[in-house]
């Protein structure tokens, strides 16, 4: 299965980049280091149904760092959400898939996102309810390491752990890059680990490209009862593409016809 | 301000208990303000309903928008002053983007924050909130209105702004009125001038109306308990009817009550408008009667404002 898993992984990190390369550019980086954390959780972890998206048994997934749309809609139209030949519709004028995602838009989104920092909260108040529902659906929710810059974060990680919310798995995308810099130098939040820890969750690590470590992380999570946890991926920016990897200028951008050809020649080697 | 004054915080305490009684999908949310928003009933019957997240009023209205993603409905209360600056861009995307149902509750509002001072008076909630797509705004005018209005849009599906004073009169209006989302109050068929209030500032008004009836102004009043989704046509039959209108509110002039009626009268029946308010000033510290007089929200501002008007008309 995590060979399974490795493959499909592959398939969203390349689907991802053809489908921002054709709307003309946009989030590569951030989309391309969470190929293998929404393989894991959308072909095995997370208990959905493509056809019912709504159906209350379901787990719910938010991606706080909205701007990885691109590679959620990739993962989604791989599940069976909707045709893959819909992403050509990524970014385009009043398109049900714009960068940074919209609920209202596209059935299966579980919240709108963008502006960073408030997905935490949001999965906080999803989780209590389920909780006093005495549901045992989780909430995964997906966040970006530049993201805990934001005070909002650990105001939503106190209530997590207040509440004893073991029904929320987090993961953040340490790929150790933001918009203007690497994270150490913009806004050290190292270590991540000891801060949650000490915020009162279960703090796992794993391999952010590596399914197999992120289904033990994730299993070993669920088997976590009486606090929140988390999972902190180590993940490389632009996983896959030799000229995009660890450089955090490839947050956003656009790429030459030159690049492109490279970065699919690399991302079918590697990716 | 002749009325007598209530603590609207135990009417709001009473008919969350009523309003979580009759639905199960009721939670309130707090951000250790439970003390002014008066909730602790709530508390005491509900407790696994009722959430404190302590002083961080960005995460109330995130877990607020989380609760609502699962169908229920939450109160998120904290002071209007921090609901609609300090939790803005919350408010903004993680409840009226996403059009989830939250009731978002902005106790204190108003110049009713007294001594708290600057710092704490809300004088552009309304502004802020009428602003946002998918937000519905209310603010009622006396205490039956205000557990009319927590009733109504518990049972309403859409994000909502209601604004709650920490003081309101008892009862204003008739005994057969009853508040419903989106329902403008007319009182009297005045012909001379219309004046046009929200919230706490409506009971001013009301008062005004004989006195302005002594001084052979005949006017009508119409209370706005909706700033949004407004009735316009009231509004603007008022426009055709009187040719002048008044717009009193505790909050900025700009934005509020005055900025949202000088917005329909101008493009569907230019009429003149005065708007009596905060004028690009920021509260104080002082009691609410001394406010009242300072900003000039008083029966005797009405009538010279009135007088003023009527003989340029």
């Amino acid at each position: 299965m995590p060979e399974e898993l490795q493959k499909i992984a592959k398939k969203i990190r390349i689907t991802t980049f053809t489908a921002i390369s054709e709307a003309g550019g946009g989030h590569f980086g951030g989309s391309l280091s969470i190929a293998e954390i929404l393989s894991v959780l959308y072909f095995k972890v997370m208990r959905i149904d493509p056809d019912k998206p709504e159906d209350e048994n379901r787990d719910h997934f938010i991606l706080s760092k909205g701007h990885g749309g691109p590679a959620l809609y990739t993962a989604m139209a791989l599940r069976g959400y909707f045709p893959v030949s819909e992403l050509k519709d990524l970014d385009k004028p009043l398109t049900r898939f714009p960068k940074h995602i919209d609920r209202l838009k596209l059935k299966g989104i579980e919240a709108s996102t963008g502006p960073l920092g408030q997905g935490l909260s949001i999965a906080c108040g999803m989780a209590i309810s389920l909780k006093q529902l005495s549901r045992d659906n989780y909430v995964y929710i997906l966040l970006g390491d530049g993201e805990c810059d934001s005070g909002q974060v650990w105001e939503a990680a106190m209530t997590a752990a207040k509440y004893n919310l073991d029904n929320i798995i987090a993961i953040i995308d340490r790929n150790n890059c933001q918009i203007d810099g690497n994270c150490d130098e913009v806004m050290p939040t190292a270590p991540l680990a000891e801060k949650f820890s000490s915020f009162g969750w279960n703090v796992l690590q794993a391999n952010g490209h590596d399914t197999t470590s992120l289904l033990t992380a994730l299993d070993t999570a669920k088997r976590t009862k009486g606090k929140p946890s988390v999972i902190v991926a180590a993940t490389v920016k632009g996983y896959g593409v030799s000229f995009m990897e660890n450089r955090y200028e490839w947050h956003s951008g656009k790429i030459s016809p030159e690049q492109y050809k490279i970065a699919l020649a690399d991302l079918e080697e590697k990716g | 301000m002749k009325s007598e004054l209530a603590q609207v915080k135990e009417v709001y305490g009473k008919t969350l208990v009523e309003a979580g009684d009759r639905n199960k999908d009721i939670f309130v949310v707090e951000a250790d303000l439970m003390k002014a928003s008066g909730s602790a009933p709530f508390k005491e019957k509900f407790p696994d309903r009722h959430i404190n997240v302590g002083v961080a009023e960005q995460n109330l209205v995130g877990v607020a928008a989380g609760i609502a993603a699962t169908g229920r409905i939450p109160f998120a209360c904290t002071m209007a002053n921090f609901m609609a600056k300090r939790a803005c861009d919350q408010v903004a995307m993680s409840v009226a983007y996403n059009k989830f149902n939250v009731k978002l509750v902005g106790c204190y509002a108003g110049l009713t924050q007294e001594k708290n001072g600057g710092t704490h008076v809300s004088i552009i909630d309304l502004a802020v909130m009428r602003a946002l797509p998918n937000m519905k705004v209310v603010a009622p005018a006396d205490c039956v209105e205000f557990a009319q209005a927590v009733m109504a849009v518990s049972q309403d599906v859409a994000p909502t702004y209601l604004r709650m004073a920490k003081l309101l009169p008892e009862s204003i209006f008739e005994k057969d009125y009853q508040f419903e989302i989106g329902k403008e109050h007319e009182i009297g068929k005045g012909k001379d001038l219309t004046l046009v209030s929200t919230g706490l500032a409506t009971s001013i008004a009301l008062e005004a109306l004989p006195e302005l009836a002594r001084e052979n102004i005949d006017a009508r009043l119409v209370h706005l308990p909706t700033l949004k989704p407004v009735d316009r046509e009231i509004i603007v039959n008022s426009a055709k009817n009187t040719g002048a209108i008044i717009t009193i509110e505790d909050h900025s002039i700009h934005g509020g009550l005055g900025g949202l009626v000088a917005e329909i009268v101008t493009s569907e029946y230019p009429v003149l408008v005065r708007r009596l308010g905060l004028n690009d000033t920021f509260g104080l510290t002082a009691n609410l009667g001394f406010q009242l007089e300072y900003f000039g929200l008083t029966v005797e501002n009405i009538i010279s404002t009135a007088k003023q008007m009527i003989k340029n008309k």
